[in-house]
């Protein structure tokens, strides 16, 4: 698939070469592999940086992790958070970029801004903007729809209300991403299934689906990956509430940080997601038959 | 040569760009150097004194930096007054935002020297500061003598702040509801009961549809039961005062009363909006429990609401306390300044501490009850209907300590999971407790709760 390796040509190749990946090892260094390590290592600890308390307690905050109910809830949360947001941003992007990729459909260009719109506008600002959107008092939700409910507050909708603004806010960047995908499936195979006398489902599964293979995979690892650390939107549209109905394992970590300043705590429940997060990829690899 | 030489360059200003290294420049001070130590002015204060009439550093110039996070013109006039009495010294106002103050403040107090000599507190925030702070080199019964918290800043026989002034809770009612519902000033409710006659006057449903509450407390919960409780005789903290009870009679019967405001009497409803600050600031409700603050807040946002306030009402005639209180602190000296500035900011404080004139404009503007004793009466501040409801039992306010934010963002959870998850109120307020407890554990913290003048009453 790729070209033979070429050998590096002049000193000018090697020498930008030299500088590119010594920034890059440097930054990830500073940036990544030392923070990891000190948070590893402050796992172990009562650790509040601010007032410089660092006292080994052993593996008193991963006992602390699992015997704390919110941690629980947290966990809970987090994963049908996740499985419902991926799923509807796999099957609406899908679904939305088959339709525009269609040849029925004019004005691709329209759609395909439209539909990325939301992607590229700030998520904080859109968090807010639905917060006001669920309002029971003067939202428009209820207002359109004639309804008396009080979304954010009600333990039973407030996830599921988070859960749709999350959707609505990133279906779009799937959409594209399918687009691409289908857009490079070679028409040849299209027309041969033609002569063949394959339906359009036929062709949809038997030809479509198993080339967006890699897309798809790529799709959904990236967003498990990102909606386990999912907190902005609790954080703006519920603060974890009502009790701890919204809490999401990376909120969790938040409040435990930079709220209460349990450093050493949040640094445990941290590292859970981090394995938490390679098993669900490496399960997701195994699902789609890649390997990881 | 010269392109490893550009690559040398170029990697260096790459590990410096990452790394933020570079020379820290030279503080240049903007002081005049004072040569005057007699300046005719006079002595200010009662038992803490300030005596303008000699040099500080010997009137060679001295800068300092002051970090706060809101109403540097305000504070400013300390400094500037400051200033004009000594020309060497310039104090830099720093106003950073609240939100990552908290964080800023500590790690720029790590850096010693480099970082503020003065800084505002906040008092739930005293556990991350203590150990960057100076004590103050004021007599401790001088302050006591002065402020009437002081006594409860006090930590092994010294003062590292203490309050200028004091805010608590009271009832904001909306007057022109209050005249609308037939009610006059002799209505004003002492007791629960009363005020639960009250609030259902002042509700108002159009077909069956709650379209303006009597009282609500929306957003409130944690407030409410922080401070309410006492007027049953129990207190927050344990004996030990370093563990809660959230199960106490006085905390469940509040938390019954909360619930039945809106379950019996109907008099609100959990669903009527989220903030019942913004809600009585729209119209919508006709009476709220706030803090002093929300005066500050409804001048701001909703100019055009008339209103009125009153003590929040007591279960009997003498309750062991009326309601909770917390302080708004005097400034915090950083104990690795430079020797200078140590010898500044130390004059400063007595300079602040005796200067009653600045801090009755800090009280007018933040509406707060002085903890200078001689502004008590101060016609001016008593004017402010916030400080007025509270002052004639204000004696009969406790204060709990520095509380680390733990209670209150668990009771908050506990008053959502009560309000809208329909948990039963003991097993919740236990569940809180026992949360709290684990983060107290890791919390040097100890309640003030027994300072109270009726604690071993």
């Amino acid at each position: 698939m790729f070209k033979k390796k070429r050998p590096l040509q002049s000193k000018s190749e090697i020498v930008l070469r030299n500088i590119v990946v010594t920034f890059l090892v440097v930054y990830m260094g500073i940036f990544l592999i030392v923070p990891i390590i000190m948070a590893f290592l402050g796992s172990f600890h009562l650790w509040n940086p601010l007032n410089g308390t660092y006292e080994f307690l052993g593996l008193d905050n991963y006992i602390r992790m699992f015997q704390y109910p919110t941690f629980w809830t947290a966990m809970v949360n987090t994963l049908i958070f996740c499985a419902v947001v991926v799923l509807f941003r796999v099957l609406l992007g899908l679904g939305l970029a088959y339709a525009i990729t269609s040849k029925m459909t004019k004005h691709k260009t329209f759609f395909r801004t439209v539909f990325y719109m939301p992607t590229v506008t700030p998520l904080v600002a859109v968090a807010f903007v639905w917060k006001i959107m669920y309002n029971p008092q003067f939202g428009l939700i209820d207002q359109v729809f004639g309804l008396d409910i009080n979304w954010l507050y009600s333990s039973s909708l407030a996830l599921p209300a988070v859960m749709v603004m999350t959707i609505w806010k990133d279906f779009g960047y799937a959409v594209i991403l399918f687009m691409s995908g289908l857009l490079s499936v070679p028409s040849d195979y299209y027309e041969a299934s033609h002569i063949d006398g394959a339906n359009a489902w036929q062709t949809f599964r038997s030809i479509t689906l198993p080339l967006l293979k890699p897309t798809m995979i790529f799709v959904v690892i990236t967003s498990i990956i990102s909606y386990l650390q999912a907190y902005v939107p609790v954080m703006v549209m519920t603060k974890g509430g009502p009790g701890t109905s919204t809490y999401l394992s990376s909120y969790l970590v938040y409040d435990q940080a930079f709220v209460k300043y349990n450093f050493g705590y949040a640094s445990a429940i941290a590292f859970f997601i981090l394995i938490l997060t390679a098993v669900l990829t490496v399960i997701s690899f195994k699902v789609t038959g890649e390997k990881a | 040569m010269w392109k490893k030489l550009l690559a040398a360059g170029m990697a260096a200003a790459m590990l410096m760009s990452v790394t933020g290294c570079g020379n820290d420049q030279e503080i240049s001070h903007s002081g005049v150097t004072d040569t005057n130590p007699n300046k005719g002015l006079e002595v200010i204060g009662d038992n803490v004194t300030y005596d303008p009439n000699h040099l500080i550093n010997d009137g060679e110039p001295v800068t300092l930096d002051w970090w706060l996070w809101d109403a540097a013109d305000v504070f400013g006039k300390f400094a500037e007054a400051y200033e004009e009495i000594h020309p060497n010294v310039t104090i830099n106002i720093i106003n950073n935002p609240w939100d990552g103050f908290w964080t800023k403040l500590p790690l720029a107090l790590q850096k010693g020297e480099k970082g503020p000599t003065l800084f505002n507190v906040h008092n739930s925030y005293q556990h991350l500061l203590l150990t960057y702070m100076a004590p103050y080199d004021i007599a401790t019964e001088d302050l006591e003598a002065d402020f009437f918290t002081a006594k409860s800043h006090e930590i092994d026989g010294k003062i590292y702040y203490t309050d200028y002034g004091i805010m608590t809770g009271a009832i904001y009612y909306n007057t022109d509801m209050w005249e609308a519902a037939g009610l006059t000033d002799a209505d004003i409710p002492k007791t629960w009961d009363e005020f639960r006659e009250v609030a259902k006057k002042l509700t108002i449903r159009e077909d069956g549809k709650l379209v303006q509450a009597g009282f609500n407390y929306n957003g409130d919960y944690q407030v409410f039961m922080l401070g309410i409780p006492y007027q049953y005789g129990t207190t927050t903290f344990e004996k030990d005062m370093k563990t809660v009870n959230f199960t106490t009679e006085g905390m469940l019967k509040t938390a019954q009363m909360l619930q039945d405001f809106y379950d019996v009497d109907q008099v609100g409803d959990k669903d009527f909006g989220s903030d019942a600050a913004q809600s009585f600031g729209q119209g919508q409700s006709a009476m709220v429990y706030k803090w002093g603050n929300y005066k500050g807040t409804l001048e701001t946002n909703y100019p055009d609401i008339n209103y009125g306030t009153f003590e929040v009402p007591a279960v009997d005639g003498d309750p062991f306390a009326y309601d909770r209180y917390n302080g708004e602190s005097t400034p915090g000296i950083n104990k690795n300044a430079s020797p200078e500035q140590l010898e500044v900011a130390q004059d400063f404080i007595r300079f602040y501490m005796a200067n009653k004139d600045l801090q009755k404009e800090l009280c007018m503007y933040y509406n707060l009850f002085p903890a200078n004793n001689a502004l008590r009466d101060d016609a001016d501040i008593m004017g402010n209907p916030a400080v007025a409801a509270v002052a004639e039992h204000i004696e009969n306010y406790i204060w709990p300590g520095a509380m680390p934010s733990t209670l209150e963002d668990n009771l908050k959870i506990a008053g959502q999971d009560i309000m809208y998850n329909h948990k039963d109120i003991e097993e919740t307020l236990q569940n809180a407790q026992d949360i709290v407890n684990v983060d107290l554990a890791n919390i040097d913290f100890t309640s003030s709760e027994n300072l109270y003048y009726k604690y071993d009453k």
